[in-house]
C-alpha cells in the first residue's frame, strides 16, 4: 500500500493569547482514512494547515514515515491540500488546473497530457477538460481540487471540511466518491470536518477534538459507542445523560440514585465504588417507548419510567419523541419506524407512556470519585 | 401605457456636460487640423493637411520617441512601487488609514506639490543639502531639470492613481489560491509570478492606463522639473499654441496623441480581453 505513517507529536500552537493547540498528538497509520471531527474553533483547521506547512507551530514535531518534515516549505511536503473554497485558480481552466502542479515539475508534455485525463477521469470529469472554473457547479470544483491535489501522487491527502460548501445530497454524494476514490489510490487521508455523520460513515479511525484537546481517538463505533466523556458523548449524536450517586455495586452492576428517577441499573463499564458521583449515557434509539406497560423478558436490570409525551418530531424513518417524567426529568426517545401503520397504536401528544432501556446499552462515560 | 425610460432623463445632465465640455472642444481641435493658420493665432476657414504634413519630421518623431520612453519608464516604475503598496494596505489591518494616507497628496494643487519637489530636488533643496552635511557627496548633484526628475515626479503624481485600482482587486484576491500554489509545489516567487500577478491583471491594466495615459500628455512636469531639452507633446503643442502661434499644427498634434492614445487602449484592452474569451470558449 501507498500513503505514509503521519506522527504528530506533542503540538502546540498560540495565536497570541489564544492557546490553539495543546499538547496534541497523534498517529495516523498507512493509508488510513483518519479525521479530525470537532467543533468550529477546536484548533482542528490548524492542525491540518502545520502538517501541510501553512502554519509553524510554538513547539512539537511533524514526521512523515519516520523523517520530520516540520521545517520544510509547503511546496517541499509530500502531503497535499484540499481546501475548503477549492481554491482553484480562476484564470487557468480545468485542465491547467491539474497541469499546474506537474508543469511546475516541468514534466514533459505527453506525460501531463496522460496524467491530467488519467485522474480527471478518476473524479469523471473528463468532459469538463476544457472548462473554467467558473463554468463549473460545486461538486464539479470539488471534483477538480481532488484530482489537482492527487496528481503529484502524494503519500497524505489533507481534506480542510471539503463538503461543507456542498448541499445536503450532494454532500453525501462526495462522501461515497471521496471513499471510493481512497480506495483506489490507497495513500494516507486526513479529513477535518465538524459534521459528525461525515466522520463516522468513512473514516477508519476518528480523532474528537475540542479547546485545542485531543479527546478521544477510536473508531466510529468505539467513539459513538463508548464514547470517552460526556464531550464526545454529547457532540456524537444525541445523548442523555443520567448521572446520580453509587448505592451499591456488585462485580457486573451497579445502581445508583438519580434525581427525579431513583434507582437506575447500570454496568460498570469502568471501576466504581459507592459513593462516587457517576454519569451514564444512554443513546435515544436505545430507549423503548410504549402506551401500555411492557412485558420485560431476560434483562431483570431493566427499569420502566412513565411519563407524558412533550412533543414528537416524525422525520419519515423515525420519530423523536420528548418525554417528561413526572419529576420534570426530560428524556429524548428515538423510536424506529419499522412498519408505521401496524406500529401498535401510535403515540401522540401529552399521551402517557412508558419508557425503558437494556442497562446494557446505556455507557458509563464518567465517574467522580467523593 | 407608453414606457418612459427614465435612464435617459437621468443621465441627461450628465450627457450634457460631456458634451459641451469634452465632445464640442474635442470636435473644434479635430476641425482646427484640417484648416489654414492665421499669423497671430486663430484659423483661417480654409481646408488645408498643413498641419499633418508638417508633422512629418524628425524633431516631432523624436519628442514623440521620448515621450513614450519616459511615460513607459514612469509607468514600470509606478506599478513596481503601487503593487507592493497596495498589498501592504490590502493586508493590513490599518487599510482605511493607509489610503487616507494616500489620498491626502491631493488636498494639495498639483502645481504646488511640483514646487514641493523643485524644493526637495534643486541644487540648494533638501537632498543635496542632507548629502553635503553629511559628507557623502562634496559639490551638489544635478537632481532637477532632466528625464529623471520628470520620472520621479511623475511616478509621484500618479502613484495615488495606480495604487487605488490595484489595492480594490487586491483586497477582493483570494489568497488562499497562493497557497493552494505552494502546496502544489510552486515556491514563492512561482506562486507571485504565476498565480498573483495573472490574478490581479485587471487592477495592474487599469492601473497602467491610468498611469501612462496623463503621462503621455504630460505638461506641467516637464515644463517645471524637466529642464530646457526635455520636451514631451504637451510641452510641443503648447509652444505651438503659445509662441509659434500655429493653431492647426498644436491641433494636429493633439489629435495624433489622441488617436494614438485611444488606438492604443484599444489594442491593450482587447488583447486580453480576447484571451481570456477565447479560454471561456474552449
Amino acid at each position: 500500500m501507498k500513503g505514509s505513517v503521519v506522527l504528530i507529536n506533542d503540538i502546540n500552537k498560540s495565536f497570541g493569547e489564544s492557546r490553539i493547540l495543546n499538547n496534541v498528538s497523534l498517529e495516523i497509520k498507512k493509508g488510513e482514512f483518519f479525521s479530525l471531527l470537532g467543533p468550529s474553533g477546536c484548533g482542528k483547521t490548524t492542525l491540518l494547515r502545520i502538517i501541510a506547512g501553512f502554519e509553524t507551530p510554538d513547539s512539537g514535531d511533524i514526521k512523515l514515515d519516520n523523517t520530520s518534515i516540520i521545517n520544510l516549505q509547503p511546496n517541499e511536503r509530500h502531503v497535499n491540500t484540499i481546501f475548503q473554497n477549492y481554491a482553484l485558480f480562476p484564470h487557468l481552466s480545468v485542465y491547467e488546473n491539474v497541469a499546474f502542479p506537474l508543469r511546475l515539475q516541468k514534466k514533459s508534455e505527453k506525460i501531463i497530457n496522460e496524467e491530467v485525463r488519467k485522474y480527471l477521469s478518476m473524479v469523471k470529469l473528463e468532459d469538463h477538460i476544457k472548462k473554467m472554473p467558473s463554468q463549473l457547479s460545486g461538486g464539479q470544483k470539488q471534483r477538480v481540487s481532488i484530482a489537482r491535489a492527487l496528481v503529484l501522487q502524494p503519500n497524505v491527502l489533507l481534506l480542510d471540511e471539503p463538503l461543507s460548501a456542498l448541499d445536503a445530497k450532494l454532500r453525501q454524494h462526495m462522501l461515497i466518491e471521496l471513499d471510493s476514490i481512497h480506495d483506489q489510490v490507497g495513500i494516507t487521508f486526513i479529513f477535518v470536518t465538524h459534521d459528525q455523520q461525515e466522520a463516522l460513515s468513512v473514516s477508519d479511525r476518528v480523532a474528537v477534538m475540542h479547546q485545542g484537546v485531543v479527546l478521544q481517538v477510536g473508531t466510529p463505533s468505539q467513539i459513538y459507542e463508548s464514547p470517552g466523556n460526556s464531550f464526545v458523548a454529547d457532540f456524537i449524536g444525541e445523548t442523555n445523560f443520567i448521572e446520580g450517586t453509587v448505592v451499591s455495586v456488585d462485580d457486573k452492576m451497579g445502581v445508583m440514585n438519580v434525581d427525579g428517577i431513583g434507582k437506575v441499573n447500570f454496568y460498570l463499564d469502568k471501576p466504581v465504588k459507592t459513593g462516587d458521583f457517576v454519569r451514564v449515557t444512554v443513546r435515544p434509539e436505545k430507549i423503548r417507548i410504549t402506551k401500555e406497560y411492557p412485558k420485560i423478558e431476560g434483562h431483570p436490570h431493566t427499569i420502566v419510567l412513565n411519563g407524558i409525551v412533550d412533543e414528537l418530531i416524525y422525520t419519515g424513518f423515525q420519530t423523536k419523541f420528548f418525554v417528561h417524567l413526572d419529576s420534570k426529568v426530560l428524556f429524548k426517545v428515538f423510536k424506529q419506524h419499522v412498519k408505521y401503520f401496524m406500529d401498535e397504536t401510535p403515540i401522540n401528544w401529552k399521551d402517557p407512556v412508558y419508557i425503558w432501556w437494556n442497562p446494557a446499552d446505556g455507557y458509563l462515560v464518567e465517574v467522580e470519585p467523593r | 401605457m407608453k414606457k418612459i425610460n427614465y435612464g435617459k432623463i437621468y443621465t441627461a445632465p450628465l450627457t450634457m456636460w460631456i458634451t459641451f465640455f469634452f465632445v464640442i472642444p474635442t470636435s473644434i481641435i479635430f476641425l482646427y487640423s484640417f484648416l489654414k493658420k492665421k499669423l497671430r493665432g486663430g484659423v483661417l476657414w480654409e481646408f488645408s493637411i498643413d498641419g499633418y504634413t508638417a508633422l512629418i519630421n524628425q524633431s516631432f518623431f523624436k519628442v514623440v520617441w521620448f515621450t513614450v520612453v519616459i511615460s513607459i519608464f514612469a509607468t514600470f516604475l509606478t506599478l513596481l512601487l503601487a503593487i507592493p503598496t497596495s498589498y501592504f494596505i490590502a493586508r493590513s489591518k490599518r487599510k482605511n488609514l493607509y489610503l487616507f494616507l494616500v489620498i491626502v497628496p491631493f488636498w494639495t494643487n498639483f502645481l504646488i506639490r511640483i514646487f514641493a519637489w523643485i524644493s526637495i530636488l534643486g541644487n540648494n533643496g533638501f537632498l543635496n543639502n542632507m548629502l553635503l552635511s553629511l559628507g557623502i557627496i562634496k559639490s551638489p548633484l544635478m537632481l532637477l531639470y532632466n528625464q529623471y526628475a520628470i520620472i520621479v515626479v511623475t511616478v509621484y503624481t500618479y502613484l495615488p492613481y495606480a495604487i487605488l485600482p490595484l489595492y480594490s482587486t487586491i483586497e477582493k484576491f483570494d489568497f488562499s489560491l497562493l497557497e493552494a500554489a505552494r502546496d502544489l509545489g510552486a515556491s514563492k516567487l512561482q506562486s507571485l509570478f504565476k498565480i498573483f500577478l495573472p490574478g490581479i491583471r485587471s487592477g495592474i491594466m487599469t492601473a497602467t492606463i491610468f498611469t501612462f495615459i496623463p503621462a503621455l500628455g504630460s505638461y506641467a512636469i516637464p515644463l517645471l522639473v524637466g529642464g530646457q531639452k526635455s520636451f514631451m507633446i504637451g510641452n510641443l503643442i503648447a509652444r505651438e499654441l503659445k509662441v509659434t502661434m500655429n493653431w492647426p499644427l498644436a491641433s494636429s498634434m493633439s489629435v495624433v496623441l489622441t488617436v494614438v492614445t485611444t488606438i492604443g487602449i484599444f489594442i491593450f484592452l482587447n488583447t486580453n480581453k480576447n484571451k481570456s474569451e477565447l479560454k471561456n470558449e474552449n
